[in-house]
């Protein structure tokens, strides 16, 4: 009995100093993980580049004497020379379509894979599985035959219906659907509801926590697309504002201030949502990683 | 199942005997778009990969056709030192990585699953860098790598009193690989750190209590508890960076397009150079098959290790 209460005290005599250990290096790792974020959008009020760049080394980069929006000034046209504004919106037009699209032709095909009756929807169910171990970048050369041989190059639908269809975001909302009760579905097709009316009238308003996740990840992998967009765009129309940003290291002199306001631009939308719907976008993402 | 039994004279009721016309369209009308669309963009090019590897497809179209070359393809890939030093720089990318990374999310993750005030921003907060888009992450990084006086090089310099000399993070083939996996783990570990911290919320915490009464120390509860508890994250997690850290591609596309002298050159780099800038899709095609069996190969051997897990 007393070993017993020996061994139990041990670890809380030593809890002050692991305590401090722990505090220390939640500090250090949120220093690391911060400061170059929170470095970005203090650069992108600085107007000067070389004076970014001098500032770096030293605590200034953290602070900015006269913040200016000059830098955001400068690139955020709608045409013509850094024209980030334009691709700012074709970066939302794609992401919007792109998601949009997406959440119903999944979510409807993902319904009747749970509930239809269709034959075959077994068979179907697994081969959707085993595709979602194709990698985007081991079937990008034949798509992109595909898609400028159909005459989409430099289109947005190029960058949008190759990606509505995923057997990844048809399983999610299959699996959701699947697990929802039984009576359910009965109830519907009693009140002589058709499928389609069930899907959307009954199924759909229930599926909150599915269609947030497909959303945040539909919406994340959308936005940072880069290598397709690189392939597919050649001129400024629908050119994403991730393929626009990369386009600053082409040059001989970097203008870090205007790169830093463009990827600011690019944040924004992103972080917004996230610290609206921080929980649902961790959540999402452990949700995507345990389905084995 | 009785129903059907007990309907006379029929063998076996058709689908459309049983629901109906109207709800049979509609079920096809639903299942058609996703069905049509994976079918167009992924089940095509994929079996495509496999015939564009072994013919002289150009990207634009030639007016000489296009010519069956069987294996050739596949043969000048194996002969060709780039690829292999593509092949090995993700090897070498990988092994660096997967400590690295995995290595921060497991740590940030064990220090979460404390009772530790605001852990709940904390987490929020190191998950940032993970929804944060590559490009971004390579123009701030752009600015941290800068030589000689850049943030890094002055922390470096610092530290070491003045005896280390200003790195060329991303000039110096001794260390652009390296570089490459710091922006790279920072970016991503935010991702592994949730799935760990998923994983280690999964353990009851009966099994830390039967710990605890059998006399066990922090140390014991965390080598008999939390990792056999963690056995398939860990899988799960080893395996989803190893298969991301062979897709590398867009943080050496930008920053230093493969280079200095082939120390940072990738399998998707290779692949997208000769495709997209010498037009050769067929050559291409036949990389992208070689980078498909990689990962599946990974996948089945993370499919083995998680059933020896599970059962």
């Amino acid at each position: 009995m007393s070993d017993l209460a020996l061994s139990s005290r041990k670890p809380a005599a030593s809890l002050n100093g692991y305590r401090i250990v722990q505090s220390i290096s939640v500090f250090v790792i949120a220093l690391v993980v911060i400061s170059p974020l929170f470095m970005l959008f203090i650069a992108s009020l600085k107007d000067d580049r070389f004076q970014i760049l001098a500032d770096m080394g030293s605590f200034r980069a953290f602070w900015v004497d006269n913040p200016t929006f000059n830098n955001f000034r400068e690139v955020g046209n709608f045409a013509g020379e850094l024209a980030f504004g334009r691709y700012l919106g074709n970066s939302l037009f794609i992401l919007g379509s792109t998601v949009s699209l997406g959440l119903v032709i999944n979510s409807m095909a993902g319904f009747i894979l749970a509930w239809g009756s269709l034959p075959g929807r077994a068979l179907i169910l697994s081969v959707i599985i085993a595709l979602y171990v194709i990698p985007q970048e081991s079937i990008i050369m034949p798509l992109l035959i595909i898609v400028s041989r159909a005459g989409l190059s430099d289109t947005f639908t190029a960058q949008i219906l190759p990606f509505v269809a995923s057997p990844l975001y048809t399983f999610l909302f299959y699996q959701f659907f699947a697990q929802l009760p039984k009576e359910l579905y009965e109830a519907a097709s009693i009140d002589g509801a058709s499928i389609f009316r069930t899907w959307w009238s009954i199924f759909m308003p229930l599926s909150l926590p599915a269609l947030a996740t497909v959303s945040i990840l539909m919406g994340i992998e959308t936005w940072n697309q880069y290598l397709w967009p690189i392939l597919i765009t050649q001129t400024d129309y629908a050119r994403p504002i991730s393929v626009a940003i990369a386009t600053f290291f082409g040059q001989d002199s970097i203008y870090w201030d205007r790169a830093m306001a463009a990827s600011v631009m690019m944040m924004i939308p992103i972080l917004v949502f996230y610290l609206a719907f921080q929980r649902w976008f961790i959540s999402s993402f452990v949700g995507s990683a345990v389905k084995g | 199942m009785s129903a059907l039994t007990t309907v006379p004279k029929r063998r076996r009721r058709s689908i459309i005997a049983r629901v109906g016309w109207p709800r049979f369209l509609q079920e096809i009308g639903m299942l058609a778009p996703a069905i049509v669309l994976m079918t167009v963009f992924l089940i095509t090019p994929f079996v495509l990969s496999f015939w564009t590897a072994m013919t002289n497809q150009p990207l634009v179209p030639r007016p000489t056709p296009v010519r069956f070359i069987g294996l050739k393809n596949f043969l000048r890939i194996l002969n060709d030192d780039l690829f292999w030093t593509s092949l090995w720089n993700v090897t070498r990318f990988t092994l660096w990585v997967l400590p690295v990374q995995c290595g921060l999310a497991f740590v940030t993750a064990l220090i979460l699953n404390q009772k530790i005030p605001f852990r709940n921003v904390f987490r929020g907060m190191f998950f940032l860098p993970a929804i944060t888009s590559m490009v971004v992450v390579c123009v701030i990084w752009g600015t941290l790598f800068q030589y000689p006086t850049g943030p890094l090089n002055h922390i470096v310099v610092t530290l070491s009193g003045g005896h280390v000399e200003p790195i060329d993070w991303l000039g110096d083939p001794d260390w652009a690989m390296f570089s490459i996996v710091l922006l790279s783990a920072w970016q991503a570990y935010g991702f592994q750190m949730i799935i760990y911290l998923a994983g280690m919320q999964g353990i009851p915490d009966e099994l830390y209590d039967a710990a605890r009464i059998d006399g066990a120390g922090r140390w014991g509860r965390f080598w008999h508890v939390t990792m056999p508890g963690l056995r398939p994250t860990h899988v799960f997690v080893l395996v989803i960076t190893t298969i991301q850290a062979f897709k590398l591609y867009t943080q050496v596309a930008i920053l230093t397009q493969g280079g200095p002298r082939s120390s940072t050159e990738t399998v998707v780099h290779y692949m997208v150079r000769a495709g997209f800038e010498e037009q050769k899709l067929g050559y291409a095609s036949a990389v992208s098959v070689i980078l498909f069996l990689i990962v599946l190969v990974i996948a089945l051997i993370q499919r083995r290790l998680m059933r020896r897990f599970d059962v």
